[in-house]
């Protein structure tokens, strides 16, 4: 290879004295220095794109035969998500970083917002939340306290925090989907975030080594446990489970 | 109302109720943070998360296997240079620039160099790599910092001085002269001492005295000679040197 580069600007400088002779053109010579040894771009052979590349539509109220008035359940969206908590065929997802609702609205800004700004044919966007099942009741404006729980007035979708509510993939990297996922992101009505595969698993890695190479001797768990000194009596159960990292929806991202 | 208040109903009359229970229950706002109990607080401020103690950082101490670097060839270059240099001249003085601006240090260079001075500069690196392998290391500790040489064939000390003391933001630091190595102070003492010609013709003067006055002395008469060596042969014998001292007393 290297002979062969050789005997070709060999042949380019022989040209050049063939060409111009005398003293002017003696110094010229092949500028070997500045040649640019570009990144390797990355690979996307392995990538399918599905046929259907947008977001689909979300149904605003779900087909029941009859709809029933539930409880608020705020277990819905309080602790960490135990489902849709991983990739599944995306690079790219925005994560909850708390509980929340979404309702119908949000949802439909999502959904136009991604499908208008990404690019089809070698983008792919998945919904990993479900559609609005969750009634919230209201009463009629005006109305008097009192008389029963009120009429369905819309559908939530609860999602708890580290639940992925889109998925990105494709032939992209992160730069060039990040901007529409960010506009998206500070919209939703609990904090949320753009991640990628690899910065989800380092933030779990970061968890994990937090507990390991915790250098408190006393931890939330074994005094919760052991009921010391009578703590149980201000502590829930949901306190014990989950270590005081959680306080309802909200998540705090410094404890261990 | 009476679900969230439930007071024990007095036993007696005129008995006020001790204890009262009040209910609470789950909240459905969700939108603030609920007011934590204080002993719950405690608790969560006693097990925080203690980060291990951060180690030392990459670089902080020296690493255990010298790294040797390679010479590139400047270096080379530059060594065989210092090796000449230190061959042929008599006079390398080290001394520190404190940022010389650029035209007095070519006042400087031109008035140096009518006494035939030259100034160099050498990276202090390759300086003093090259006398930590010479007999010249004791020089070593003279390069910290933004340093200049002084360099002559002959030794030119009182002329370099003389420059220098228009100069203020040079400092002298130390020379190697004649294959001596001096301090600042060394080097001025060294400035005051007279020429190589001068101690010359006092040393030859010095002999050709002696031998002058020897002569001299030849030339005077005889009995002035014989009796300035009875004199000397009599000091030099100790008895007579006693015999006198008591032949003196018995005077006395």
């Amino acid at each position: 290879m290297i002979s062969l580069m050789k005997s070709v600007v060999g042949g380019l400088t022989a040209i050049c004295r063939a060409h111009q002779h005398g003293p002017l053109y003696n110094h010229l010579k092949v500028l070997a220095a500045g040649v640019k040894t570009f990144e390797i771009p990355p690979d996307y052979s392995g990538v399918v794109l599905p046929e259907k590349s947008k977001l689909k539509f979300l149904n605003k109220v779900p087909n029941l035969k009859k709809a029933r008035r539930q409880m608020k359940k705020l277990l819905d969206i309080q602790g960490p998500a135990k489902a849709a908590n991983t990739f599944t065929s995306g690079q790219y997802a925005i994560v909850a970083m708390g509980g929340g609702y979404l309702h119908w609205g949000h949802l439909e800004m999502m959904r136009l917002t991604i499908n208008r700004k990404m690019d089809p044919r070698t983008t792919f966007a998945r919904w990993r939340i479900n559609a609005p099942c969750k009634p919230v009741t209201r009463k009629g404006l005006g109305q008097r306290m009192g008389g029963g729980k009120g009429a369905i007035d819309h559908y939530v979708t609860p999602v708890r925090y580290g639940r992925l509510i889109v998925e990105v993939g494709g032939k992209v990297e992160l730069g060039e989907v990040q901007h529409i996922l960010t506009e998206v992101a500070k919209k939703l009505p609990f904090p949320a975030k753009v991640m990628s595969r690899e910065s989800l698993a380092e933030l779990h890695q970061k968890q994990q080594d937090m507990e390991g190479n915790n250098q408190n001797p006393w931890t939330f768990k074994q005094i919760a446990e052991g009921n010391m000194l009578g703590i149980r009596k201000v502590l829930s159960p949901f306190d014990v489970r989950y270590q005081g990292r959680f306080t309802g929806k909200f998540h705090f991202p410094w404890r261990v | 109302m009476a679900a969230t208040l439930c007071v024990k109903l007095p036993l007696k009359q005129g008995w006020l109720p001790l204890t009262q229970c009040i209910r609470h229950g789950s909240k459905a706002v969700t939108r603030h943070k609920r007011p934590m109990h204080f002993l719950k607080k405690k608790l969560l401020a006693v097990t925080e998360y203690i980060p291990p103690k951060p180690v030392a950082a990459p670089g902080a101490y020296p690493s255990q296997t010298e790294r040797v670097q390679e010479d590139n060839g400047l270096v080379l270059l530059m060594k065989r240079d210092l090796r000449n240099l230190f061959q042929d001249c008599k006079m390398v003085a080290v001394l520190q620039n404190n940022s010389i601006s650029a035209d007095d240090m070519i006042m400087l260079r031109h008035r140096l160099l009518k006494y035939g001075i030259t100034v160099k500069f050498f990276p202090n690196q390759v300086m003093r790599s090259f006398l930590s392998d010479s007999v010249y290391y004791n020089m070593v500790p003279l390069f910290v910092g933004p340093t200049v040489l002084f360099v002559s064939k002959e030794p030119k000390v009182k002329e370099m001085l003389t420059t220098l003391r228009t100069s203020p933001q040079m400092t002298l630091l130390g020379a190697c002269v004649d294959h001596t190595l001096l301090s600042a102070q060394g080097i001025a003492s060294y400035s005051k001492l007279p020429s190589v010609t001068v101690v010359q013709g006092e040393l030859v003067s010095g002999l050709t005295m002696l031998t002058s006055r020897t002569a001299g002395m030849l030339q005077h008469h005889p009995a002035h000679l014989s009796a300035l060596l009875q004199q000397y042969v009599k000091q030099q014998s100790p008895d007579s040197n006693t015999e006198a001292a008591s032949k003196a007393e018995e005077a006395t």
